[in-house]
């Protein structure tokens, strides 16, 4: 990660802008959005370490003089699916001890099929949006 | 398979107040099937260069490229640990989901 963080500083030019956008370090939740209401359903529960790693490689770069933080923003970034893609958009977990999936599958399969409206499965989480400027080193 | 990712545009409103985007040139690490890249078209950008080490996936986003914006955007499969471009050449850096 770090190595990735110093080609972008090569490739940037003199005050370049690099952003870093991705979900921040929270666990994400799920549920059922029926006529416009959203009812939560579950908490994931995944594992994190992945994103803190990506933090201390950044916070890596800013140690060396590489760049210079400018702004950080949070916001809510959902992700709206049916049923059949829901399993499909949990299985890229599966090697996540963390986030027990047969269980939350379960979960969710059955409050969706209890529901005869038009619904989908929402799922929350924020994404973070960092934004660093190149310094000349 | 249909997910829709941030169907409020929640991400693009962000992106958006970050700086000028017009006339400026972009590397985009990570594009994936090139939905934030279209995004990223949008704001106004000269030309974007996307990558992304998926084979699989840049073949997804080229073939979603609208002919409108094939000049501007181009796909290639690449890593983030070894850019092959040149030094000093791009006004931002987009790292997309990817750190």
């Amino acid at each position: 990660m770090v190595h990735a963080l110093r080609e972008t500083h090569r490739v940037l030019k003199t005050d370049g802008l690099l952003l870093d956008l991705r979900p921040g370090p929270v666990h994400r939740r799920i549920g059922i959005e029926v006529d416009g209401q959203y009812e939560q359903l579950a908490i994931m529960g995944e594992q994190l370490l992945d994103d803190y790693a990506a933090n201390r490689a950044v916070a890596e770069v800013i140690q060396e003089g590489l760049f210079k933080p400018v702004s950080r923003t949070q916001f809510n970034c959902n992700r709206t699916m049916a049923l059949r893609d829901f399993a499909s958009w949990l299985a890229d977990f599966a090697d996540d001890r963390a986030a027990p999936q047969e269980r939350l599958l379960q979960t969710i399969t059955r409050a969706y099929k209890s529901r005869s409206k038009r619904k989908k499965i929402v799922v929350k989480g924020p994404l973070v949006l960092k934004v660093l400027r190149k310094v000349e080193s | 398979m249909t997910i829709r990712v941030d169907p409020e545009r929640n991400e693009l409103r962000a992106l958006r107040g970050v700086d000028a985007w017009r006339g400026k040139k972009v590397l985009e690490i990570g594009c994936g099937d090139g939905r934030l890249t279209l995004r990223l078209a949008s704001l106004g950008t000269a030309v974007i260069h996307a990558i992304d080490p998926s084979v699989d996936l840049i073949r997804t986003a080229r073939k979603n490229l609208p002919t409108k914006l094939a000049k501007k955007i181009r796909y290639k499969v690449g890593s983030a640990e070894e850019l092959k471009y040149r030094s000093n050449s791009y006004d931002i850096v987009v790292f997309s989901w990817v750190l």
